[in-house]
Parts: C-alpha cells; sequence; structure tokens
C-alpha cells in the first residue's frame, strides 16, 4: 500500500466510527493486479506516450480520471489508483503537483456549480496546466473564521467590482486564474452572504506582495490586495450566496490529500523514508530514537490502512467528509513529528542551513524534497487547512456530537457585527 | 480490492454484539465484595461454547468451523467492549499452541474437542521473574522413558483455573518446547494470582514431576507464529474496549453540567475526545489489516501484528486514563466501569509485553529488510 494509492482519490466519504459499510465482497487488501486489463491499457499509453504533454493527459482523461467525460473517465477509486500507480511507474509528473487548485478542489467545483460556458472556459487550461490558478479565502481578519471574510463584490451592470485583501495565496504571483471568495451580501448572517467567482489575475488592481516565511526558502505564499478589481458576473461560480457551501466541498477535498503520512501536508517522506536513512546512517541504534522511529512507522502504516478503508467506503457510494477532518487531524503531527526526529537524529549539523545528514532514497519528494524544509515548514502543517483546534473543534461536535461552540455572530446580520450598542450589551 | 468489511462479517459482529451485551454481567464486578474476593463465574463460558466460538477458527478438518481471522476480529471486538469475563483468551492461546505444534493425533483428539465444548485449555508460557516469551527455563522437561516429565515453575497464565488442560512451555537443555498435562494431573499446583483486572482469571502453576505429552512439531517460530495471532487477539480487545470507554465518556460529557453547561461543551474535554477518537479509529484499522494479512500468510503480517497490538494498547490505555478524567472524581470509584476498562487496558498492555518491546520487533523486522534489499 503506497502513499500515492492512498493519495490518489479526490473524495468525499462518511465516517463510520468502527468499521465501514459495504455490500462488496471479501475484504482484501491488494492492489488490482499487474496484469489487470485495466492496468495494462493504462500501462500501453504510457508506453505508447513517453512523455505526453499536460493537455495531452488531460484529453485521455487521466488528469482528472473520477470526473465525468469529457473532463475524466467517471474512474471508481480503484481504476484511480491504477492511473496513479502508473503514472509513477513511468515516471510522468502528475499534474496535480503543477496545478493543484484547479486539478483537486476547486476544478471539480466546476462541474457542479460552474455554467457549461465558465466550463468550457477555464477547465482545459487549467487541467493542461496552461493557466495556474491559486485560492483566495483567508484573509488578515479571518483565517480560521473563513466566515467572517471582508472582501466584498458589489454589483455593477454586467460586472462585480471586487475590494478587499488576501492572504496566504500559494501560487499567486504565478497564477493564471483566482478563484475567490467573497461578501456579495452584507446584511445577510455571514456564512450566507458569500459567493465564488473566477478572476484574472493580471486584472487591473491586483498586487500581489510574496510573503517570507520562517523557512527563509522560495517565499511560498503571498498577500493579495484587490483595488475597484473587475470581474464579469458570468464568472461567478454558482448562485450568489451559495459560496460558503461550495468552499466546504471544496475544503474537505483537499483534506482528504493532505491526510497521507508524508512530512509535509501528506507529501514529502515518510517514515519508510525515515526510517531507512536512520539505519543508513546507524543512527536507529539509539534506543529512544529507535522507539520513536518505530511508532511512527506504525502509525504511517495506520493512516495509509485509514485512507484505504475511506477509498473503499467511497467505492461503496458512501457521501461525505468527516474522514478527512479525522485523517489531517492525525497526519499533520504525525508528519511533525517525522521531521522533528529527523532533525533531531542529525544532532547539532541539523542546526546548518539545508544540510541533510539524512539519506533519502530516489523518489520524487515534490516541494518538500529535504529534511530540513519540512522541518522549518513544519510548524504551518497544523495550521493551513484546518488548524488543529478547528478540525479537533469539528470531530467533536459533528462526528461525536457534542455540544456546540458558540458564535453569536453567526447568526446576525454581517453587518451588524461589532455595532457600539451590541458590544455594551455583551 | 475492497476495505471494508462484508456482510457476512459485520452480520457476525452484530450477533456477537446483540449476545454479549445481552449476557455479559458486570455489576457483581462493581460491588464492593468483588475488592475482596474474586467474582463467581456464570453460564457465560458454557453459552459460548455453545455457540460455537472456541471452535471458530480451529481448521474444519479438526472439526472447527475453519473460518478466518476477520471473523475472529468480529467476536473478540466485541468481547473486549464487554470485558466479557470468560476463559475465550486462555483457551484460544492454547487451541494455537496445539495447532501450532501438535501431531496429527493430538489436533484431531484435541481441536475437536475444544471445538465442541468438550474441552477448555490454558497456555503457560510466562515465567515468574516476568519473562512473557518463556525464554528464561523456569519450566523444564526431562525425558523419562518415552514419557516427559515437568517442572518448574509458570506464571501470568490467563485462565488456567477452568482449563482441563494447560500447554506448558518448558526447556528441554536450553530449547524452548510445547507440552500439554492435564490441570487436575498429580504435581500440577495452579493458584489464582492477585491481578487487578478482576475481569479476567490469571494463574500460577507449579510442577512437580508432572507428567506430559510433547508436542512434537515446535521449532524456533512456532512461538511467534502463537505471539502474531495473540497479539491480534489483544489488539482487538483493547479496541473494543477503547470504542466502549469512549462511547462512554462521551455520554457522560454530553449529560454532565458544570458552570451552566454540559461538560462535552469545554474545548479541553471535547479536543480530548476528539484526538482519541482519532487514534481509535486507527487502532481498528490496524487490527482489520493484521486480521486479513494473518489470514492471507500476508508477507506483511508479522508486522502488521505488531503494529496493531502496540497501537491499540497505548489507544486503550489512554483512552481509559481519560475517560476518568473527564468523570471526575465519580470515575474514580470502584462501582463505576472506568477502573475496569483501565485495568484491562493495563493488562493487555503487559501481557505479552510492552508497547516499546513491539515497537523494538518492528524495528528488527525493519532492519532486516534493509539489509535483504541491500
Amino acid at each position: 500500500m503506497t502513499t500515492r494509492a492512498a493519495g490518489a482519490v479526490d473524495a468525499i466519504y462518511r465516517l463510520q466510527v468502527g468499521f465501514g459499510l459495504t455490500g462488496r465482497n471479501e475484504m482484501d487488501f491488494n492492489l488490482p493486479a499487474e496484469d489487470d486489463a485495466r492496468r495494462l491499457e493504462v500501462r500501453r499509453w504510457f508506453e505508447e506516450n513517453p512523455n505526453p504533454t499536460y493537455d495531452q493527459l488531460a484529453k485521455q482523461g487521466y488528469t482528472v480520471p473520477h470526473w465525468p467525460a469529457p473532463w475524466g473517465l467517471s474512474a471508481d477509486p480503484e481504476l484511480q489508483l491504477i492511473i496513479d500507480d502508473e503514472f509513477e511507474r513511468a515516471g510522468v509528473k502528475h499534474p496535480m503537483k503543477i496545478n493543484p487548485i484547479a486539478v483537486n478542489q476547486c476544478g471539480q467545483s466546476l462541474l457542479n456549480y460552474g455554467t457549461e460556458e465558465l466550463r468550457q472556459r477555464f477547465l482545459p487550461p487549467g487541467l493542461a496546466c496552461e493557466e495556474l490558478w491559486t485560492m483566495l479565502f483567508s484573509e488578515p481578519s479571518g483565517g480560521s473564521d473563513l466566515g467572517a471574510l471582508r472582501t466584498q463584490a458589489r454589483r455593477d451592470g454586467d460586472d462585480y467590482i471586487i475590494n478587499g485583501q488576501k492572504i496566504w495565496n500559494s501560487l499567486a504571483h504565478k497564477a493564471h486564474v483566482g478563484v475567490i471568495l467573497v461578501r456579495t451580501d452584507p446584511t445577510a448572517p455571514k456564512h450566507r452572504g458569500l459567493s465564488m467567482f473566477l478572476i484574472d489575475m493580471k486584472s487591473p488592481g491586483i498586487e500581489v506582495r510574496p510573503i517570507l516565511d520562517m523557512s527563509g526558502h522560495e517565499p511560498e505564499y503571498n498577500e493579495v490586495f484587490l483595488t475597484d478589481v473587475r470581474v464579469p458576473a458570468s464568472q461567478r461560480v454558482g448562485e450568489e450566496g451559495q459560496g460558503w457551501q461550495i468552499v466546504v466541498e471544496q475544503l474537505q477535498t483537499e483534506r482528504m490529500k493532505i491526510a497521507n503520512p508524508g512530512a509535509m501536508w501528506g507529501y514529502g517522506p515518510t517514515a519508510h523514508e525515515l526510517v531507512y536513512g536512520l539505519i543508513e546512517t546507524g543512527k536507529i541504534k539509539d534506543p529512544l530514537i529507535r522507539d520513536e522511529a518505530a511508532g511512527l512507522y506504525a502509525e504511517g502504516e495506520l493512516l495509509r490502512l485509514l485512507g484505504a478503508r475511506n477509498l473503499s467506503a467511497r467505492m461503496n457510494g458512501k457521501p461525505a467528509g468527516l474522514e478527512a477532518n479525522l485523517g489531517k487531524m492525525i497526519a499533520s503531527p504525525h508528519g511533525q513529528r517525522l521531521s522533528t526526529l529527523a532533525k533531531r537524529a542529525e544532532g547539532v549539523a541539523g542546526m546548518l542551513r539545508d544540510d541533510e545528514e539524512l539519506p533519502l532514497p530516489m523518489h520524487d519528494y515534490g516541494m518538500f524534497d529535504t529534511w530540513d524544509y519540512c522541518y522549518w515548514f513544519g510548524p504551518a502543517a497544523t495550521l493551513g487547512v484546518g488548524t488543529q483546534e478547528v478540525l479537533k473543534n469539528t470531530i467533536s461536535e459533528r462526528l461525536l456530537g457534542l455540544p456546540r461552540d458558540l458564535d453569536p455572530t453567526a447568526k446576525m446580520p454581517f453587518n451588524e457585527i461589532g455595532r457600539p450598542e451590541l458590544k455594551a450589551a455583551s | 480490492m475492497d476495505f471494508t468489511l462484508s456482510d457476512e462479517h459485520l452480520a457476525l459482529q452484530d450477533s456477537a454484539r446483540n449476545f454479549l451485551t445481552k449476557e455479559v454481567k458486570l455489576e457483581p464486578y462493581l460491588r464492593t465484595e468483588a475488592n475482596e474476593q474474586p467474582v463467581a463465574r456464570d453460564g457465560l463460558w458454557p453459552s459460548i461454547q455453545a455457540l460455537g466460538w472456541p471452535g471458530l477458527v480451529v481448521p474444519e478438518a479438526y472439526g472447527g468451523l475453519g473460518m478466518d481471522y476477520l471473523d475472529l476480529v468480529m467476536i473478540v471486538s466485541e468481547m473486549g467492549r464487554t470485558l466479557a469475563p470468560s476463559p475465550f483468551f486462555g483457551n484460544l492461546a492454547g487451541t494455537w499452541a496445539i495447532e501450532r505444534c501438535g501431531s496429527e493425533d493430538q489436533k484431531q483428539a484435541l481441536l475437536a474437542q475444544v471445538a465442541a465444548g468438550e474441552l477448555t485449555l490454558a497456555l503457560a508460557v510466562a515465567d515468574p521473574n516476568g519473562d512473557v516469551n518463556g525464554q528464561s527455563s523456569a519450566a523444564r522437561a526431562t525425558a523419562s522413558g518415552d514419557q516427559w516429565k515437568l517442572n518448574g515453575k509458570k506464571s501470568f497464565v490467563v485462565e488456567a483455573g477452568s482449563a482441563d488442560k494447560i500447554v506448558v512451555v518448558a526447556d528441554i537443555d536450553g530449547q524452548q518446547a510445547f507440552f500439554v498435562v492435564d490441570a487436575k494431573a498429580e504435581g500440577v499446583h495452579i493458584e489464582r494470582l492477585d491481578w487487578r483486572d478482576i475481569t479476567r482469571e490469571v494463574n500460577s502453576i507449579t510442577l512437580t514431576d508432572v507428567a506430559a505429552e510433547r508436542l512434537p512439531h515446535s521449532d524456533a517460530d512456532s512461538w511467534l507464529w502463537i505471539r502474531d495471532r495473540l497479539y491480534l487477539v489483544l489488539a482487538a480487545e483493547s479496541t473494543g474496549g477503547a470504542e466502549q470507554s469512549l462511547a462512554e465518556t462521551v455520554a457522560y460529557a454530553k449529560e454532565r453540567v458544570a458552570f451552566g453547561r454540559p461538560i462535552g461543551f469545554y474545548q479541553s474535554i471535547k479536543h480530548d475526545l476528539a484526538e482519541l477518537a482519532g487514534g481509535i479509529e486507527l487502532a481498528g484499522a490496524g487490527v482489520q489489516f493484521a486480521a486479513w494479512a494473518l489470514s492471507e500468510n500476508h508477507p506483511d503480517a508479522r508486522k502488521a501484528a505488531a503494529i496493531a497490538q502496540s497501537y491499540a494498547s497505548e489507544q486503550y490505555s489512554a483512552m481509559t486514563f481519560r475517560s476518568i478524567q473527564v468523570f471526575g472524581a465519580i470515575g474514580f470509584t470502584w462501582e463505576m466501569h472506568n477502573h475496569l476498562y483501565y485495568k484491562r487496558a493495563r493488562a493487555n498492555a503487559e501481557l505479552l509485553g510492552p508497547p516499546c518491546d513491539q515497537r523494538e520487533q518492528l524495528i528488527c523486522m525493519l532492519e532486516a529488510e534493509h539489509r535483504a534489499a541491500a
């Protein structure tokens, strides 16, 4: 069972504490066989097309196989796993790694919420990685409390005019398309007055500034300032007021991908590579390192299995997302412990910038390809895509049914929040 | 490829749950008398035997139901969930020892009786000094003609008090070997230990020139084969028990009011329970995979068993401790369930070695794989 297998699914599940539901045959953890007819077909395509362009991959349906035609193959999770497997075998970089926002969570929304025009305009260049996408959700005033966002979009004829500020936007400096969540109705309660748009990142009025983070590496995140940015109404995704519903689905999808046992958001080296490095350097002989490495290896395997089980639930047609929260809640700290143990095993030399003491086996680790980067970026793992505190609230409230935390501003019109007479009353 | 349980598995789980929920009575263990003397066993074990559960994984050739380990964990999880005081674990341990090491004749004779509910077994592997892998020669076997005689002591034997026959791990000139003795044979002295987990009976055994039958097919892997399966059973018990502890704790947190709200409203409480819910879910996945892998004789089965046991016992320990904290002082009293689960958790984390032992085994296996790949 491999990381890429458990990570292949771009899906929504319903959690069953205890055992999953079924309808099918015997439990079987074996992946589709080498001589599986579907696998052979995919392998043949890769052999005939050894250096496929992203456009070719998209047209073949391999970029988003689980989507319906004409974009994908309506592939079940088994076929998705096969395709992902064959991507790796062929040594072809998956488009998910180039344009994740389009290929993973946000592009998918256009299937259910977009117009046909919107799909035809944005999906082909998005899936072909010709137009990079960025997410514009969080704001300085609210990351966890996304519903309290302040960026507004005001209707003006056939357009909307957007003013505000976004933050923590990956790829914003390179992106052509921004997926933005804005407030279209300030008189509605906070979650109800939100809408989603696709905007042209080269529009006048958009300014992108990179944010240097503590890792000191090439900035991953940006601030985006929007001043009187015009966007055609035709680029609104779904109806006015549907923004929150859409974004919740996207977050669940994103969390699913992140619940893999890699060092940083499911990506990067895993406990397998950590153990490899510790054995190669002899550091595995230290009893405390040994014990902790074993515990992480065990937990990593269990995270893979959880992903596999959720995968099967998906195959049995179970809807919706709580498992994603559970997986991320465990996987993010798991990743932090991996890179912390790697750093500790490196000793004092580990404090040298980019110094890599533990060898990594040859593999494409994506962006997070050194233990050093994973470690200094690590604190972000439990912040982005849902902090631990938010995830634990969601799990305890929606899964265990414990009483909900209160937000006294949730039901009042957004534009009345923080008014002086209300402050005095509390 | 299917990582979920089949309808048959779920049906078995349901029927086990219904049966045990009705039949297991924990109230006697919560009375103050239980602190002074052992609670008398009721008719639970005969009822379990009548259901055929002791023969669940005994191969059909020897009169059993020949089901796989996924079926087994369906039942064992429910036994863990209810604590089901009975010799099931001890009997299963003895049964596996005979299946692995016995001659054809011995298997035909003994396993069929176990499956029919006519014979209860136990396995004496641990030594009084705490060596749970039976390696310290506390019991020795000497040949006497074509017979064997056992001398010495074994301890921490689960449910020897209910056994008709006991499989004893004893030493022949420094080599580990397996024997069967009659529990009532001359020279066998069984004592009940003052074991904190009162839902199990745990015994010490003193052997003085006890006539024993050897199980001829033991080798260097025998104990490990048995231990893999016992790890699975403990992990399944622990996961079921942890789930029950979580459910009872969540229910309490929704009811108990403090400072104007149900205490489950407070983040310090709900966040801890969310973490534990995640860990227990992971433990469950580990148990299922280990059950499948052992049934398939998968190359990763031994690793899977060690992973399942180490993780499940830690989750069970953490959950049962947290449960007492959430209940507050009342959770600390003898009359509440919490201590029974807490004690089973501690016991399951030590009976066959602590989690760090299983983690050490795991690393040794990974090191061996690394060497082999080089």
